[in-house]
């Protein structure tokens, strides 16, 4: 199928022109306590063709994109190519030139085994020790074995197998007659049960403590510690205003070689996207125009150093050899647990949906589950919400040494922000 | 003019049927749903413009749903010979197998669920649209897209982006058994606005959107929206923290929408139900807010982005009444869930495409609206807020706990607007207080389908919400 939607490019008389063919075989398995509510098989294969047509002067390009479905017959196949060629030529950006082939070729990988994989899912959720207070209530398991393949008219023909899974968790903490919910979402390549195991352990402790809440007293500032994957939306925020379209389109105000905030009284962030990390969901040899994916120090020690994104905004800015970042590492922390545990300050556990707006520096977040320490007193409480801005924060923000994985994000394992808004809960 | 139904559907319906056939010698329930949906997507900005044929919904495929003594199974795929229909049937046979035996060496038990009722019933319907997005003046439109943002640029001086976008999808689906053959056809459109200002390293962002159940005529109504969205804009730039407490406030249509949803949409999904997972189940027929309060939800309580026919479970659309006067008088439920709590369906199963697996999922979800002007509202608060504009959402159906994020308040102080506006805004609460405090609603109501829904953190659809202005008090911060 792919040949001949390469030979009806090639005849197409385009300036240019990608094909991304995605193959997907997954495995989806639904429980409901630990019986099997539902049990799905995906075999579906979706190809996605981008097609780019150059003014005669050389001084706008246009692309269009659609997917092509893999039972379409050649005469629609023709006629979506044609389709496309004219609606490139309708939007006129500045000219840009496609992602040339490269020498680094993709290892190509092997078929994953999913039933092994959803095998061990399976399992590792079967021995969680649960109790009468605290238990699964529900799981949702997600295994595929990817075939990806991008070919474009610049001569990159690249293939490479993945796994790619995800489980989602709902675990349950009742108490006298008062039962909660705890919601957790994980994403890998391959089951990692030893991990899996010791969160859910962890979360079904949040869930026992969650019962002993009091309303959330606070109304003013507070140091807010992440010690869970909501810091991911943090170091997030790091990443995109590092990324070429936010540099270009000036919503993000980072400069190559200057300090990313006025002045630090804190810790400075190093941020590196990374080709590989262990069992991330997310190891590609290569994006989705076809650029490698290398090793690369986007900040280091609270200096922007390199700019990173897709082809067109990296054209822009003058890039080479930039690309879409997939893993990213975040390190910088001087700090032990014990020091950034000290004195008062407020351990938010349990978010409903912490947020980080990447362009306005907003974070949101309702505390569904906090300790409130105080030297060596530790309330647990909920209710109320955090609030406040990265553009206050960045410049005092304290970080651990020790480290921790998040599928493709590996950042420091506890993160102070000082000074941030707290709503209370109480009446 | 009619939305015409997918030839291509058409030409693999016989096959279809056939493959139906062949499966239902082994097992006790067959069902397939065909989807071939097409769509338009441009986006225009200052800096990078777009054309793509893809759109949240557009798709081509089919899933299958087979129950084999009692345990539901599905098979997802995007390549069927319509000459051959026996070649997949044995595919799926030996796929669903394989799991089988995986599933036997796990050990694991199976949740036994009675088989699905099939009743004869036929439908085909298509609604009425003036355009479609696969024959749409690309060029017409980029065109006004482009004069669209170009405007925005000229109405703010700090102005450094003026995104606009059009999207339009005319949806095709199939849902065929052996007793049941319904087809449906139409196209709903969605368009937005996203204007970006920034002064001296403070950035914001306004937003405006249309949506409907239409074609891309729709977007004609964008360009009167570029006026609001400037001046929302230049407003955020001045915008002040706020004051943490609870205030009087008066949601805008769009932030009563949200509430709406986040508050007794997912509250009242009853697959949440099957799980023990939503507190909602135990609150059928109580009070869980104010006299004032009635929410409907249903693809038939209003005509926008997800007003079907029939749900992707082949149950027909409904319209239910989910809080009547404050009293909790039922949820929404998929036909699976239906079928294990004893309730009739109500036409909310729905999938994020053909490879997912459906969920209870919201529609429309709407609050009926009041006798109250939107000048008394004001005039009653002491101190309190107008909100408006709606960013995201999330709750907690297990606790009734609520998070909206909203984009600003106007300050009402003794009754009157004070000017000052506070950005952004966390409203968090505990449903039943913020139901319960409901004390005003205007006659005025709205829809807006411009977003999308998640279940958790996945599983994305289309879904559309409002009402009127609505007061009631709330925690911000």
């Amino acid at each position: 199928m792919t040949d001949s939607i390469v030979k009806i490019l090639n005849n197409a008389g385009v300036y240019g022109w990608e094909i991304n063919d995605e193959k997907t075989n997954g495995w989806e398995f639904y429980f409901i306590r630990h019986e099997l509510d539902q049990h799905r098989v995906r075999n579906v294969e979706h190809i996605n063709v981008k097609v780019y047509q150059m003014t005669d002067d050389g001084q706008s390009i246009g692309f269009a994109s659609e997917e092509i479905a893999p039972t379409a017959t050649e005469q629609e196949i023709e006629k979506l190519v044609s389709d496309l060629a004219y609606r490139a030529t309708l939007v006129k950006n500045r000219p840009f030139t496609l992602t040339p082939p490269s020498e680094v070729k993709a290892t190509e990988g092997k078929a994953s085994d999913i039933a092994d994989i959803s095998a061990d899912f399976i399992r590792a959720m079967s021995e969680l020790p649960e109790t009468e207070g605290e238990d699964v209530n529900s799981y949702e398991i997600f295994v595929s074995d990817v075939s990806h393949r991008l070919i474009t008219s610049t001569g990159i023909d690249e293939t490479e197998h993945y796994p790619s899974s995800m489980i989602e968790v709902v675990v349950n903490a009742r108490r006298d007659g008062h039962e909660i919910e705890l919601y957790r979402n994980y994403k890998s390549g391959t089951c990692d049960a030893a991990g899996l195991g010791r969160d859910l352990i962890k979360t079904m402790g949040y869930g026992k403590d969650r019962l002993l809440t009091e309303p959330t007293p606070v109304n003013g500032k507070c140091d807010v510690l992440f010690s869970g994957s909501d810091a991911c939306e943090i170091y997030q925020y790091f990443v995109d205003r590092m990324g070429a379209a936010m540099i270009y389109r000036k919503m993000s105000d980072y400069e190559i070689d200057k300090p990313i905030c006025g002045a630090f009284n804190g810790d400075k962030v190093t941020v590196k996207a990374l080709r590989e990390l262990a069992n991330s969901s997310e190891n590609h040899a290569f994006d989705g125009e076809g650029a490698v994916i290398r090793d690369t120090t986007l900040i280091e020690d609270g200096v922007a150093k390199q700019f990173v994104g897709g082809r067109m905004f990296a054209c822009y800015l003058g890039l080479t050899d930039s690309f879409a970042p997939t893993n990213i590492e975040v390190t910088g922390g001087s700090r032990s647990e014990a020091e950034l545990r000290a004195g008062k300050y407020l351990e938010v556990v349990e978010f409903s949906d912490f947020q980080v707006d990447s362009m306005t520096g907003d974070i949101f977040g309702e505390i569904r589950l906090a300790y409130l320490h105080d030297g060596d007193k530790t309330i647990p409480v909920s209710g109320g919400s955090i609030s406040g801005s990265m553009n206050d924060f960045v410049g005092n923000m304290l970080m651990s040494e020790k480290s921790a994985q998040y599928d493709s994000m590996k950042i420091p394992a506890l993160t102070l922000l000082r000074g941030v808004t707290v709503t209370g809960a109480e009446k | 003019m009619k939305a015409p139904f997918s030839e291509y559907l058409q030409s693999i319906k016989p096959g279809l049927k056939e493959m139906i056939s062949l499966l239902g010698q082994d097992y006790d329930y067959v069902s397939v749903l065909a989807t071939d949906s097409h769509g338009l997507a441009v986006r225009i900005s200052q800096r990078s413009r777009s054309v793509s044929g893809e759109t949240m919904t557009t798709e081509r495929g089919i899933v299958v749903r087979v129950c084999q003594n009692g345990q539901y199974a599905e098979y997802a795929f995007n390549r069927f010979d319509p000459a051959s229909p026996e070649k997949m049937a044995n595919e799926l046979r030996g796929a669903l197998e394989a799991q089988l035996v995986m599933l036997r060496l796990a050990g694991v038990k199976s949740y036994n669920t009675p088989v699905l009722p099939d009743d004869k019933q036929t439908l085909f319907v298509e609604k009425e649209t003036q355009q479609l997005p696969e024959t749409a003046d690309v060029k017409a439109l980029v065109e006004k897209l482009g004069e669209i943002s170009d405007r925005g640029m000229t109405l703010n001086e700090h102005a450094i982006e003026c995104i606009v976008s059009a999207q339009s999808t005319h949806i095709c689906k199939m849902f065929l058994t052996a007793q049941r053959d319904l087809c449906q056809s139409y196209v709903y459109s969605e368009g937005a606005i996203f204007m970006i200002v920034n002064r001296e390293g403070n950035t914001q962002a306004a937003y405006e959107s249309v949506s409907g159940l239409c074609g891309p005529e729709l977007f004609d109504r964008l360009e009167g929206k570029i006026d609001k969205a400037a001046q929302t804009a230049a407003e955020l730039l001045d915008a002040e923290r706020i004051e943490p407490g609870e205030y009087e406030i008066i949601a805008s249509p769009e932030v009563t929408g949200l509430i709406a949803h986040e508050a007794f949409g997912h509250g009242v999904e009853m697959d949440m139900f099957v799980k023990n997972r939503a507190l909602g189940a135990e609150y059928i027929g109580k009070r869980v807010g104010s006299d004032k309060c009635t929410m409907h939800e249903g693809a038939l309580c209003a005509e926008d982005v997800t007003s079907y026919a029939f749900d992707d479970e082949g149950t027909l659309a409904g319209d239910v009444i989910e809080i009547d006067r404050g009293i909790l008088k039922t949820g929404i439920c998929d036909a699976l869930s239906a079928l294990r709590l004893g309730v009739a369906p109500t036409g909310n199963g729905k999938r994020e495409n053909f490879e997912h697996k459906v969920y209870t999922r919201m529609t429309n979800t709407m609050f009926d609206s009041g006798e109250d002007s939107l000048e008394d509202m004001i005039a009653s608060i002491k101190h309190g807020y107008l909100l408006e504009g709606m960013e995201s959402g999330m709750e907690d159906p297990k606790h009734w706990g609520i998070q909206c994020i909203i984009k600003m308040g106007r300050e009402i102080k003794d009754g009157r607007f004070t000017g000052k506006v506070v950005a952004p805004i966390i409203m968090t609460g505990y449903v039943p207080d913020l139901l319960g405090g409901i004390s005003m609603l205007s006659p005025h109501r709205e829809v807006f389908g411009s977003g999308g829904c998640g279940k958790g953190y996945k599983e994305w659809v289309k879904v559309a919400d409002g009402g009127p202005y609505l007061k009631t008090k709330a925690r911000l911060g």
